[in-house]
């Protein structure tokens, strides 16, 4: 039996409604619009630079976002299991896939709407000069597929607490993680331990079916990629890491060129990470 | 009432739940036959949520196995087989305090993808009596309220087996009143097993008891058996009072009662 989309719809839209009907939906709506605002015309250089673009906001917005999505993502599982409602969802005839695909689209759902009312930047720059209109859907596309890997990263986190600051914080790295890498030499260094320590605890917990000795396991496994990584041992550390950077994939979309390559580093990120959130949650281990 | 003839449509095989250092419920093994309200009784921190939640599929057991309806709750398709079948009130009644008793309703017979919603809804909202607040926010039901929802959430699939944990907590006299005779109506068709700590409530519903005490199993027979020509509350306290291991001994001669007949 495959996937069913009616199941999926019905959670996705629950989401979505949880999150509209809620003032704290609206504040973050608000905050996001004034936060790319700022980030696009209120830098010092927009006037002086005379173009019709949003080439300053592009600098900002994976910045922006690895604030904003995890706002979006952190109550996903937070508030369920806070409330318990997670135990009436997960014993209902559904799949644990049906799930997650319905409570990640219901997250990018919040975020895509937030990205609409944000295409009223473009409307400014209508009224102050001429945007090119490929250069618009091709940088728009990108801040979508770069909230289509975040909400994914958010949703992970929110797997790991009952409390939707902790999730907000764990998403918040996660996020950064991603945004720093490949900035700079050391930060891809240290967001290459960050994973590997994510990865080692992810697998223990895993095989192990519950959260004992967990810690250990992060610290051990960080403290091994560090060695590795200041000995040299993998010459090639900081370089495999930085081509995690969200950066160097995101550029592209900004100057109005959609690269495939890049498409599926930010998909491949939300399958990956998809798919994680589904082998945890069938674990039922919590 | 059941027979022992009556097939098994709930079976924990030497479950147990263990979070950390800490064991929550200790090899647990217990049986409830079709057509039967079996109290799940215990002490609170007894284990009785806990297995409840093995049984519904909802936390994988440390050791052990459960089968409900012939299902293992723990393999993917046939919990979801299972879960078509099952009703389940989780302890404290949770709902999405945003949504009206209808969209609850609503949103919950859509993921269970049943044929006439609109019949289903009208059926549960019946039996349930939550017409008056239909269409208020759950959050700000009182209590009573709520835990009809959530019962009326528990029959919308008009399910073969039916788990309650602590359905009456909460309820004025006269919602028990209710509550209990809605389970015993239900219990002429349905298997229930519904937890509970109240002794009253067990002579009221059960037909069978199966006490728990510090994750272990302390009775399981009938409430005549559990009675034992003393007062239930005697009883109860007798099994519960003292540490769960040297009772081992009432276990297995409440057992053997059981086979017996």
């Amino acid at each position: 039996m495959g996937i069913d989309w009616s199941v999926i719809r019905a959670i996705a839209k629950r989401e979505l409604g949880s999150y509209l009907g809620n003032p704290a939906g609206y504040v973050f709506l608000t905050l996001f619009i004034a936060a790319t605002g700022a980030g696009a015309f209120l830098q010092p250089g927009f006037f002086a630079r005379n173009l019709a673009d949003l080439a300053l906001l592009n600098k900002v917005m994976p910045a922006i976002l690895m604030l904003f999505v995890p706002a979006v993502t952190m109550n996903v599982w937070a508030e369920e299991r806070r409330r318990g409602t997670d135990e009436l969802l997960l014993t209902m005839p559904v799949r644990d896939i049906e799930v997650v695909l319905g409570k990640y689209l219901g997250a990018l759902g919040v975020y895509t709407i937030g990205l609409g009312f944000a295409l009223a930047h473009v409307g400014v720059l209508a009224q102050l000069g001429d945007p090119d209109v490929g250069l618009m859907a091709s940088t728009y596309l990108g801040y979508w597929l770069v909230g289509v890997a975040f909400v994914s990263v958010g949703l992970l986190a929110s797997m790991f607490s009952g409390n939707a600051t902790v999730a907000f914080i764990v998403g918040a790295v996660g996020c950064a993680g991603l945004v720093f890498a490949g900035t700079a030499p050391w930060a891809s260094g240290i967001v290459g331990c960050g994973l590997i320590a994510g990865v080692a605890t992810l697998i223990w917990v895993a095989v192990q079916g519950n959260t004992d000795s967990a810690g250990y396991v992060a610290v051990g496994a960080g403290v091994l990629a560090l060695i590795v990584w200041l000995t040299g041992t993998f010459e090639s550390f900081q370089d495999t890491f930085g081509l995690l950077g969200v950066d160097r994939h995101f550029y592209g979309f900004g100057e109005g060129i959609v690269r495939l390559g890049d498409v599926v580093y930010f998909v491949g990120i939300a399958v990956v990470l998809v798919y994680l959130c589904t082998f945890m949650l069938g674990r039922r281990h919590w | 009432m059941s027979t022992s003839s009556a097939p098994v449509t709930i079976r924990a095989n030497a479950i147990s739940k263990v979070y950390g250092e800490f064991v929550a419920v200790h090899g647990l093994s217990f049986e409830v036959r079709k057509g039967t309200v079996a109290a799940f009784l215990g002490p609170n921190g007894a284990g009785k949520s806990t297995t409840m939640k093995m049984l519904t599929g909802y936390l994988a057991p440390s050791s052990g196995s459960v089968e409900v309806l012939g299902k293992d709750p723990g393999v993917a398709e046939s919990r979801i087989e299972l879960a078509r079948r099952l009703g389940y009130l989780p302890e404290n009644g949770p709902l999405y305090l945003d949504m009206t008793p209808r969209e609850l309703l609503e949103f919950f017979a859509q993921v269970r993808k049943l044929g006439e919603i609109d019949k289903a809804i009208d059926r549960v909202v019946q039996q349930c009596a939550i017409q008056e607040v239909l269409h208020k926010p759950i959050g700000k039901l009182s209590k009573g309220f709520r835990q009809r929802v959530g019962m009326a959430q528990a029959l919308l699939s008009d399910p073969d087996v039916l788990i309650l944990d602590e359905p009456t907590s909460g309820l004025d006299p006269l919602q028990i009143r209710e509550v209990r005779k809605l389970i015993r109506d239900l219990g002429q068709q349905k298997t229930i097993l519904l937890s509970t700590h109240i002794l009253q409530e067990v002579e009221a519903v059960a037909d069978t008891v199966i006490m728990v005490h510090e994750g272990r199993l302390v009775f399981d027979g009938s409430v005549d058996e559990l009675r034992d020509g003393q007062t239930l509350e005697d009883r109860f306290y007798a099994l519960a009072g003292a540490p769960a291991k040297a009772k081992a001994k009432t276990t297995a001669a409440s057992t053997a009662n059981t086979e017996t007949n």
